[in-house]
């Protein structure tokens, strides 16, 4: 399979008052598209650094970030902004949804910034969250708000879907609901890349990358994923 | 250490202590300064008639030495000085009110240079303003005619005088013209051989003035009227002013400083609400609750204690200084200085309570959760019935950007109503100050174009013979009127006033109080004003009981009709009805379109009137209310603007989270703006819907309650204001979004997004 994220000697650095932090530091490694793919580290590893590059919420001190032909890495902030609103999906550990939309105002959100052609009711079914279409966030639990996040994600039928700590705030169940929401995702051909500290789930990923000091440590394909209903936390 | 911690907060969040500053700043400003100017006005008359000891009473007529021995004889008359006015001429033929005295004992001179009164000094002390505006100094030789006394004067002082503050030529003068007109006194002995009789007696009174009036009604037959001095000109109009001034204290100031403090509890509320999960550190960490409180409590402490010093400080010296020096170029009164009032050290000592008190409860209400549920961020409720009418019928079909914004401004009430109330107020502000000058502008129109209907007005002199009036009223038109002074009598009580007599045809005209011409009264009773019938409950058909000045016979005359009347509240009647009274009819002013341009002097005329010279007093006397609104739409505007970048601000700060989840998700920046500054869009909108009709009772509101008593016009304000109005309100609130929306660009979604968790 072609590789659909080829990620070169990728280098970011802040500077605190005169010191200088490489957030990562010469990241290198290559996703497929379609993969469900974990990557794990712990806290300062780099992982959200990582994944805000990808999501284009963020810009590279120095290397590569090829997505599919083009190297987002080079963009400037007008074609990121095109880069995140066309291709890219985000689901955050605190949902981050629009409290004074309702849930499925909140996803038709998207048509504000990309054409679809989902239709939010469909989405929403496929989450499970018809009966809520018309609450306000504040009026469902955390699984379900999660979910009206992945809905969101998934309606403007993203190429890549970028989760950080998308079961942190979650309880087991709750979580492994999501999780199965994301795979199925991938099963659709969408690139799932999750961070998280939750080395649990690495088992259920097509690959796993593991991320010390801002340098990718391990990248291994999981032959033999479990399947989600044998993960518990 | 917690100090430390204060002083970084406070620097990290700049801009709006900043503004919270400002505001508290430029409130206890507009109120120090204009109770500062009030003040200093009331101080600045009470010292000079104090010390320069202002008579109590004039008594007026032709009086002789033995009247002034009488009234010096009567008990609780202290001392009294007789005075020979006399309305004379100067070089180039300006007009001189001369005054011979023989000592100078009541209303003592001011003496900017030269020297005091001496009666064996021959010479001239003179107008310090008039000598001001003519060049005149000390050691000039001026001339002072009166008749055929023609009279080269040393000037030898230039002086003020406690009854001079604001001299006029005549009645219809609103604004003095010092240039043309100003006052000169001299001693009696230049005059010595005219034997003239006193004009007016001064009586300085001990106490127990009522008395002394009636003794010197009864004993003194020259006396034609005993005047209060609080009843004559310059004093009403001055202390007009000062009344004025303390609805406008009450008005202005009292809004600046309620839109501010409104402002500014807002921000501080959110300001210690944003520190909550600092709170519950600290609280986790073992602080006790006082210290925290005393911690917080210091954040608006210092700033509004430190904020209101310089208001204080501002006010006196800014505004204060300002506006009274306007003051003291129509009133001539030595020493005007503003003085603060222990009411604004007050207000600013409230103002910092008012910010304590609110640090205090915010804090307070925070630190009563346990430190676990303090550090946890408080997420804004979104439940009621209004948010979820929302999401309803025709909400569904607002796009995006709307119906976010709508649920924003139902999610944050205080907030959006804060916003409004700011914003309201400044254009209401804005309205009044240039609803006011509409309004003037209004009255000059009214009084110059449409009730006075002639050129120019003829002053005729008192001891003029009818073969004379007839060679004046052959050559210049005979349309005359004659004014009255009487006193009222109304349940035992006198009060002073006029009659104006018409014999005028339709050279004076009336109007009624929607501003329409009606017709003179006709010959069987009276026209009152409309304000002055109000004041004292006349209605039509009443009857009213008067006396002229100088005569014991009573009238009572009937109500046949009202009149508007911008600057005098009093009776009108016509010749005719007074002559049937018995009143011989004895005009004092002529009133013709002949052209007199060029015509300095008339036999038999005391000072001719040019309506246009008229017309421009009226519009200096504006220009000097245009520099004090000015300021006060200066200040609206900056108060206006600062609130609107305050709770911009705010809302900024309160959106910046799902502002940067927009962006995650793709918004471009414009399309983020445009949210942003909808919303503010919305707010302006909305207050100058509420605040342009506001201004309206406002602006009438003050003309009908602050102005002086013998003043009746209401607010009549233009489309153009309006406009103005509403599109600098506007315009203010569009730059204002626009500038902070800049900030949108510079969002960095990792941080913010972050500082969400």
């Amino acid at each position: 399979m072609k590789n659909f994220i080829e990620i070169k000697n990728l280098k970011k650095t802040y500077i605190v008052g005169e010191q200088k932090f490489n957030a990562l530091d010469g990241v290198n490694l290559s996703i497929e598209q379609g993969e469900f793919v974990v990557i794990l580290g712990p806290s300062g590893a780099g992982k959200s650094t990582l994944l805000n590059l990808l999501g284009g919420m963020d810009k590279a001190t120095s290397g590569s970030i090829k997505i599919g032909e083009n190297d987002i890495a080079k963009y400037n902030d007008k074609e990121l902004t095109r880069y995140r609103a066309d291709e890219v999906g985000f689901i955050f550990q605190f949902y981050n949804i629009m409290p004074t939309l309702t849930v499925e105002e909140n996803v038709n959100l998207i048509k504000d910034v990309t054409n679809t052609s989902k239709k939010s009711k469909e989405v929403l079914k496929s989450v499970g969250l018809s009966r809520h279409s018309n609450k306000f966030p504040q009026e469902l639990s955390g699984g379900e708000q999660q979910r009206v996040s992945i809905a969101r994600a998934i309606m403007k039928n993203p190429k890549i879907l970028l989760c950080d700590e998308p079961t942190g705030a979650l309880d087991s169940k709750t979580g492994v609901d999501v999780l199965k929401l994301l795979k199925k995702q991938a099963d659709n051909d969408t690139t799932v890349i999750i961070v998280t500290h939750n080395s649990l789930i690495a088992d259920i990923a097509d690959r796993v990358i593991k991320i010390k000091n801002g340098k990718v440590e391990s990248n291994i394909i999981n032959k033999q994923p479990k399947k989600i209903d044998e993960v518990k936390w | 250490m917690l100090y430390r911690k204060m002083f970084r907060d406070i620097r990290k969040n700049l801009s709006q202590f900043i503004t919270i500053f400002l505001m508290i700043m430029i409130g206890v400003m507009a109120y120090s300064g204009i109770e500062a100017y009030m003040s200093g006005m009331k101080k600045t008359s009470d010292k000079f008639y104090t010390e320069n000891n202002l008579q109590d009473l004039n008594v007026m007529g032709s009086l002789n030495k033995e009247d002034l021995g009488k009234i010096k004889d009567i008990k609780n008359v202290k001392d009294a000085e007789g005075k020979i006015s006399l309305t004379g001429l100067t070089d180039n033929d300006k007009t001189l009110l001369i005054n011979f005295i023989e000592s100078n004992n009541i209303s003592k001179f001011y003496v900017y240079d030269g020297i005091g009164f001496d009666q064996d000094k021959s010479g001239v002390w003179l107008d310090n303003f008039y000598a001001k505006e003519n060049k005149i100094k000390v050691g000039d030789t001026i001339l002072v005619k009166y008749e055929n006394v023609e009279l080269q004067e040393k000037v030898l002082g230039l002086i003020n005088v406690p009854d001079h503050l604001y001299d006029v030529r005549d009645e219809s003068e609103l604004y003095p013209d010092r240039k043309e007109f100003g006052f000169a006194y001299l001693s009696v002995n230049e005059i010595k051989d005219l034997n003239l009789p006193y004009t007016s007696i001064m009586v300085d009174v001990k106490d127990n003035r009522n008395h002394v009036k009636e003794e010197i009604e009864d004993n003194i037959s020259n006396a034609l009227a005993i005047i209060n001095i609080e009843d004559t000109s310059s004093y009403t109009a001055y202390q007009g002013e000062i009344d004025e001034g303390k609805t406008y204290v009450g008005v202005f100031s009292g809004l600046f400083l309620f839109i501010a403090m409104l402002s500014v509890i807002t921000t501080m509320t959110r300001v210690v609400k944003k520190q909550r999960v600092q709170i519950g550190t600290l609280k986790a960490l073992g602080f006790s609750n006082n210290k925290i409180l005393f911690h917080y409590i210091g954040y608006g402490v210092w700033i509004s204690l430190f904020a209101s010093v310089m208001g204080l400080l501002l006010g006196y010296f800014f505004i204060g200084n300002v506006f009274i020096g306007l003051e003291m170029t129509m009133f001539e009164i030595p020493n005007g200085h503003p003085v603060m009032n222990n009411s604004s050290y007050i207000v600013a000592i409230l103002v910092v309570l008012v910010v304590l008190l609110i640090t205090y409860i915010t804090g307070r209400t925070i630190l009563k959760e346990n430190p676990a549920e303090t550090l946890r961020n408080k997420i804004p409720s979104i439940k009621g019935k209004a948010l979820n009418i929302t999401k309803h019928k025709i909400f569904k079909k607002l796009p995006f950007e709307s119906i976010w914004n709508i649920r924003d401004i139902l999610r944050n009430k205080m907030r959006t109503v804060t916003g409004i109330a700011g914003v309201v107020g400044c254009s209401m502000l804005i309205v009044c100050a240039l609803g006011m000058l509409d309004s003037m502008n209004f009255f000059v129109d009214l009084q110059f174009e449409k009730l006075y209907n002639f050129d120019y007005k003829l002053n005729i002199k008192e001891d003029i013979n009818e073969k004379e009036l007839k060679i004046l009223t052959d050559r210049y038109g005979n349309y005359t009127s004659q004014t009255l002074g009487i006193e009222i009598k109304t349940d035992g009580v006198r009060e002073s006033n006029n009659i104006f007599v018409t014999d005028a045809d339709n050279y004076v005209r009336f109007v009624d109080n929607k501003n329409k011409f009606i017709n003179k009264p006709k010959d069987n009773g009276i026209f009152v004003t409309y304000k002055l019938a109000k004041n004292k409950g006349y209605k039509l058909g009443d009857k009213v009981t008067w006396h002229i000045y100088g005569d014991k016979k009573y009238y009572k005359s009937k109500i046949i009709g009202f009149n508007k009347d911008p600057q005098n509240q009093n009776i009108t009647m016509t010749r005719k009805y007074l002559e049937s009274l018995g009143i011989k009819y004895v005009p004092d002013s002529i009133y013709t379109n002949n052209n007199l341009k060029n015509v300095k002097e008339i036999k038999n005329i005391e000072s001719i009137q040019d309506i246009d010279a008229l017309k421009d007093g009226m519009n200096e006397m504006l220009s000097m209310m245009k520099t004090m609104l000015v300021l006060i739409i200066g200040i609206a505007i900056i108060l206006g603007s600062i609130i609107i970048y305050n709770l911009g601000i705010l809302s900024y700060t309160e959106k910046q989270y799902q502002f940067s989840t927009l962006k995650v998700l793709g918004f471009k920046d414009s399309q983020i703006k445009k949210i942003f500054v909808k919303q503010n869009n919305w707010i302006a909108i909305i207050s100058i819907i509420i605040g342009l009709p506001f201004g309206y009772y406002l602006t009438d509101w003050l003309f009908k309650t602050a102005i002086e008593e013998h003043y009746d016009f209401g607010a009549s304000i233009t489309g153009k204001t309006y406009i103005i109005s509403a599109l600098g309100t506007f315009a203010i609130s569009y730059i204002v979004s626009r500038f902070l929306a800049r900030k949108i660009k510079n969002i960095d979604m990792v941080t913010s997004l972050k500082g969400n968790e």
